[in-house]
């Protein structure tokens, strides 16, 4: 029986310093392997659906762009999703500034496929527009653990804070979305 | 609050996002970053151009008024002496080359005459009082 073969996986780390030595493919190679969960963030943090795949792209553009000053401090995907809150906080200034769709109302797309919309509960949708009610550092805290599955101590290395602090937002951040929900 | 709370507000996060994330075409986006990300060398070196820019600019106002604060501190009056400075410079750029001659040769009379009156006993018109000073004033107008 042929035993299949093992192709080794890249490190993050690895692929960084290849991109870094001019590599595209490597660039290609980490977009592939975090542009979902960065779209999940994003929209959970409530970037219009239409403009998320934009925001992606921004976001990683963002990151590429100052990869030297990844210093490994956490992991890259977790870096890569606190340059998305900041892409995301532009985004909204502007639209803001240009007076179009607040982003809670643009998490409720009314565009797209009706099913897909039909599939989404109420309390989804109330829990997303709970979020735009949080402050920014309790929303990002709250995806980065319950949606990003991420601990403690990564969260609070990504957005510079303690692991104590980042465990209060979270649970501030809760007990106010399940009012929303409830 | 109630595990039960948190374990459906969780559950709840799982799921949100899910549905933009599985529209995204994560081939074509790699491929716009990839095309987009071969710009940056020159959109880069633009942008450190103008970052040195902005800060050789700022050194040169700080180092500049650095300067001048340390010339202005180190005299005894510096509000007069950058005054005074300002309106000779006003003044001599307005005169002709002539006009000039004649006032250095006005000004080499003066200093070689003993029409000033300065007190006896003096060599530094730092050590003199007021009353000294506007004698000599007085001689130097005449």
């Amino acid at each position: 029986m042929v035993q299949p073969q093992v192709v080794p996986v890249a490190p993050d780390a690895a692929l960084i310093l290849a991109w870094q030595a001019g590599d595209e493919q490597a660039a290609a190679e980490l977009v592939g392997r975090h542009a979902r969960p960065l779209a999940r963030f994003l929209a959970g943090a409530g970037a219009p659906e239409a403009d998320v795949d934009d925001l992606v792209q921004e976001t990683f553009i963002r990151a590429f762009r100052s990869v030297d000053r990844f210093r490994g401090q956490c992991q890259f995907r977790t870096w890569l999703l606190t340059i998305g809150g900041n892409v995301l906080k532009d985004f909204g200034r502007r639209a803001a500034r240009r007076k179009v769709l607040p982003l809670d109302d643009g998490v409720r797309d009314a565009t797209g496929d009706p099913h897909e919309h039909a599939e989404a509960s109420e309390a989804e949708a109330l829990l997303a527009a709970g979020l735009q009610q949080l402050p920014r550092l309790q929303r990002e805290v709250f995806l980065l653990r319950a949606q990003q599955g991420l601990e403690y101590e990564e969260i609070a290395a990504a957005l510079a804070t303690t692991p104590g602090a980042a465990r209060v937002h979270y649970h501030h951040a809760v007990r106010r979305l399940k009012e929303v929900v409830k | 609050m109630n595990m039960d709370g948190y374990a459906r507000i969780e559950s709840l996060a799982k799921r949100l996002g899910n549905a933009a994330a599985g529209r995204l075409d994560v081939d074509a986006t790699a491929r716009k970053v990839v095309e987009r990300l071969r710009e940056q060398p020159v959109r880069r070196a633009l942008w450190i151009q103008q970052t040195w820019l902005q800060i050789a600019a700022a050194l040169v106002i700080v180092v500049g008024g650095a300067v001048v604060a340390s010339r202005l501190t180190q005299k005894g009056h510096p509000a007069v002496s950058a005054h005074a400075a300002h309106f000779v410079a006003d003044d001599l750029g307005d005169l002709s080359a002539e006009e000039l001659r004649g006032v250095l040769a006005g000004f080499d009379e003066m200093v070689g005459s003993n029409s000033i009156a300065v007190p006896e006993g003096s060599t530094d018109l730092r050590e003199l009082d007021a009353h000294q000073l506007r004698a000599v004033l007085r001689s130097l107008e005449g």
